[in-house]
């Protein structure tokens, strides 16, 4: 789930967040091997210092801030929030602070750009990292993908006057938009999400 | 006429059985592990792309096969299907080596498949001809191939390496790697770490100096080479080879069966890098535990029946460690399993061994070797163990746990468990989490222990229950909530001499007294209990098909991928452990038109994951 929220003057919040509880034993059963299909499976202690190291890097990173990262490994869930003033700078700050944690030099900012706001029209997509992500999954996992969803919330000062995607559903207050997918769907088809936003002008 | 007929069809045996003998006297002495195929021409139709998904062919010579094998048969390479076809591997102190030995029909046809191999210039080895591709090298003599691979192992090529680095006067290679700063945090100790993580040393100025990476390389070229002349001397010109230092592996060879394994866990402990510690530090028990292993061999032999394949192995030891083994084996068989394996069950296996006698035995062998050892720390270990043999009740200890089990897989079942869902607000979009339940597929196990003392794990569970809630009476079985992996509840059931674990929720409500007659059918309850020590039953199809691989560790993976897809039986049984050895038959059992060649193949495979 990720759930954005853009002020006027471009500054906003970022929400994300990951629930595997109702994959709990398969989670578990996961982690309590060496490694899968050929790669190593890190510890749950790894997985709390990868976590802090993309904290303290982001903390780093020019125009974000107010970073809180919750972790639950009882039920798996996950969750991220941060403050940015601006949408470049905190796609900038994201990029670089995954290129550090997963050891990838080569994710380029196309793979990071899901993202463009110019005051009146947002363009919002899935960063290509993600979706590169659900393309690894193998055959017998992928009937698992079915039963996740993935719902992402855009939220605004002023209320919405168009938007593009008709799957997407606006809010009492005309001022939010929710698009909802199911995981299995949305990697067969990344574009499901996309969407072109209008706001009603100042 | 008759007599005639007889002579006749004799000397055909005869000649082609000594022809059959050539491929088989190119196997190494340093072999430890074969496989040789006897009757190969029931790979004839099998294509080489086919032979090389085979795991045993995976991890050697990769590079033979490209663009002109793809499509291709063995009999498209003009291999002789006259003589054996063998696998072997070996482990030497500083070395590993592996590869194959086959016949020869027609060259020409050989190196129109295997076209990358080069003939190369070798010293005399009595006619041999010597190719070579990559890491490869064929030496054909005689109508008769060896295909082998050496391998260096990494603390020789580095022991190497460094000696002659440091004796040059160079410094650490790989200083630099000291300098970087873990703590990654900011852009700019980022972007240095990026250019410094891929490099190699640096080149030296003097372009015919070699730099420590091109010396480590030539270095495992020459430590490969001089392995190779080691052995291919000892094949070509001493004329020794695995036949002559084993006359076992040579009786083997004679068995009239499609193909033969043969292990000797005897040299295979000699070279076990996991022992160094004994050998440097402590040598005379380390030439103990060399005595204790003497004479350690598995023998096998795989029969091509019409509609199974068979593996009959024999696991040959010395006398001491035969004495063990025999006492461990004398255990009758314990019936009361048997009704808590479901008529249902796709796979299951009893053991059954006498723990008691088996502890008893190996305190009679094992420790007067541990007694003559004068290191102080194994005089202190030799103290705490006569201590705890005098001290700890035995017939507490081995009345709780006798050493029989059982167990079972009950396939695939949902289980109940419990998840966070996010709900939103349909008007504001504000979202929330509440617990609900779930479902989760896991797979069902049943394992049991024989026990005398069931008293003793019940004490330990009323006193777990009053500790936590988590852990529950429940009447006829004991409940341990959230027990497996934080989510699903592990059920104890203490009965019929039994100390039952399992996930299966029925067995624990309904069948907590056993299955009745719902249990295994008659034929395969005599099946169990006529088998000596080990018996196990599984349904290719219905098992392994479905099995979780999350489950397992990556070596069990491999050996349940080797057999994934497949359809059949396997059942192991186990014969009277005897001074001297132990038999075991494996059987796979298939059904429908597949080829023969692929399913004793299959078999091979498995037992090449399983032994590897």
């Amino acid at each position: 789930m990720d759930e954005l929220t853009i002020h006027d003057d471009g500054s906003g919040t970022l929400k994300y967040a990951i629930n595997l509880s109702s994959s709990r034993v398969k989670v578990n059963s996961i982690l309590a091997l060496d490694s899968l299909d050929g790669k190593k499976v890190p510890s749950i202690e790894e997985i709390k210092t990868k976590v802090s190291l993309f904290k303290k890097t982001l903390i780093l990173q020019n125009g974000i801030s107010n970073i809180s990262i919750s972790e639950n490994y009882t039920d798996f869930i996950f969750k991220f929030e941060c403050d940015f003033t601006s949408i470049d700078l905190l796609q900038e700050g994201l990029r670089k602070s995954f290129s550090i944690i997963s050891n990838e030099k080569t994710i380029s900012e196309s793979n990071f750009s899901w993202l463009s706001w110019d005051s009146k029209v947002l363009e919002r997509s899935v960063p290509s990292i993600a979706t590169n992500k659900l393309n690894g999954i193998t055959e017998n996992d992928l009937s698992l993908l079915k039963t996740g969803t993935y719902t992402s919330i855009t939220r605004f000062d002023r209320g919405v006057e168009r938007f593009d995607n008709p799957l997407s559903k606006l809010s009492k207050d005309k001022k939010a938009l929710m698009l909802r997918a199911d995981t299995y769907t949305l990697k067969e088809k990344p574009s499901l999400l996309e969407n072109t936003i209008y706001l009603i002008p100042n | 006429m008759q007599l005639k007929k007889i002579i006749f069809l004799s000397f055909i045996s005869i000649s082609t059985f000594l022809s059959a003998q050539k491929s088989e006297t190119l196997i190494p002495k340093d072999a430890v592990t074969v496989f040789s195929i006897n009757n190969i021409n029931l790979l004839q139709k099998i294509s080489i792309d086919e032979l090389i998904s085979y795991e045993f062919m995976e991890e050697i010579h990769q590079e033979l096969f490209d663009g002109s094998t793809s499509g291709k048969t063995l009999k498209d390479a003009g291999l002789d299907f006259d003589q054996r076809f063998n696998i072997f591997y070996g482990k030497l102190d500083k070395c590993e080596l592996s590869g194959f030995t086959f016949g020869i029909k027609n060259k020409q046809q050989l190196f129109s498949v295997f076209d990358d191999f080069e003939v190369i210039a070798y010293p005399n080895l009595n006619d041999a001809q010597v190719y070579q591709s990559f890491f490869n090298n064929l030496i054909i003599k005689d109508g008769a191939a060896l295909l082998i691979r050496v391998e260096p192992s990494m603390e020789s090529i580095d022991q190497v390496t460094d000696s002659i680095w440091y004796a040059r006067g160079n410094e650490n290679p790989y200083d630099y790697y000291e300098e970087v700063n873990e703590d990654v945090l900011n852009e700019e100790i980022y972007d240095e770490n990026t250019q410094v993580e891929n490099s190699f040393p640096d080149a030296t100025l003097d372009p015919n100096e070699k730099n420590y990476n091109e010396l480590r390389d030539s270095v495992q070229l020459v430590l490969q080479r001089e392995q190779l002349d080691k052995i291919l001397i000892q094949l070509f010109v001493q004329n020794d080879n695995l036949i002559l230092l084993d006359p076992r592996f040579e009786a083997q060879l004679t068995h009239p069966v499609e193909g033969i394994f043969y292990m000797d866990n005897a040299r295979n402990i000699d070279k076990s890098s996991g022992l160094w510690y004994f050998q440097t530090v402590l040598p005379s028990l380390y030439k103990n535990i060399q005595e204790l292993y003497a004479g350690n061999l598995i023998l096998g032999d795989l029969l091509l029946k019409d509609k199974s394949v068979e593996f009959a192995i024999e696991v040959l030891y010395g006398e001491k460690l035969g004495s063990i083994y025999t006492e461990m084996n004398s255990s009758q068989f314990d019936k009361q399993v048997l009704k808590y394996i479901p008529e249902s069950s796709t796979a299951y296996f009893t053991y059954n061994i006498n723990l008691r006698k088996a502890y008893e035995k190996a305190f009679e062998v094992i420790m007067p070797l541990l007694e003559q050892e004068k290191n102080a720390q194994i005089a202190m270990n030799v103290l705490t163990i006569e201590l705890l043999n005098e001290f700890v009740n035995k017939d507490a200890l081995f009345g709780t746990y006798k050493g029989s089990m059982f167990g079972s897989f009950n396939g695939i079942k949902k289980i109940k468990t419990k998840k966070i869902e996010f709900f939103y607000d349909e008007e504001t979009f504000e979202y929330g989490e509440k617990e609900a339940e779930a479902e989760e597929d896991m797979p069902i196990f049943t394992v049991g222990f024989s026990i005398e003392r069931n008293d003793i794990p019940e004490k330990v569970l009323k006193h777990l229950g009053r500790l936590t809630s988590k852990v529950k009476n429940m009447g006829n079985y004991w409940c341990f909530e959230n027990a497996i992996f934080d989510s699903a509840p592990l059920y104890m059931i203490n009965k019929n001499g039994l100390f039952i674990f399992t996930n299966d929720q029925d067995l624990a409500l309904n069948h907590a007294l056993g299955y009745g007659s719902k249990s295994i059918n008659n034929v395969k309850f005599k099946n169990a209990k006529k088998s000596g020590f080990m018996y196990a039953n599984l349904d290719v199809k219905t098992t392994l098909n479905r099995f979780p691989k999350d489950l397992l560790s990556p070596k069990q993976n491999e050996m349940i991928e080797s057999l994934r897809g497949k359809s059949g039986s396997l059942e192991l049984r186990s014969s009277k452990t005897t001074k001297e050895k132990t038999s075991l038959n494996l059987t796979y059992s298939f059904s429908g038109i597949e080829q023969s060649g692929k399913h004793l193949l299959d078999l091979i495979n498995t037992i090449y994951v399983v032994s590897k």
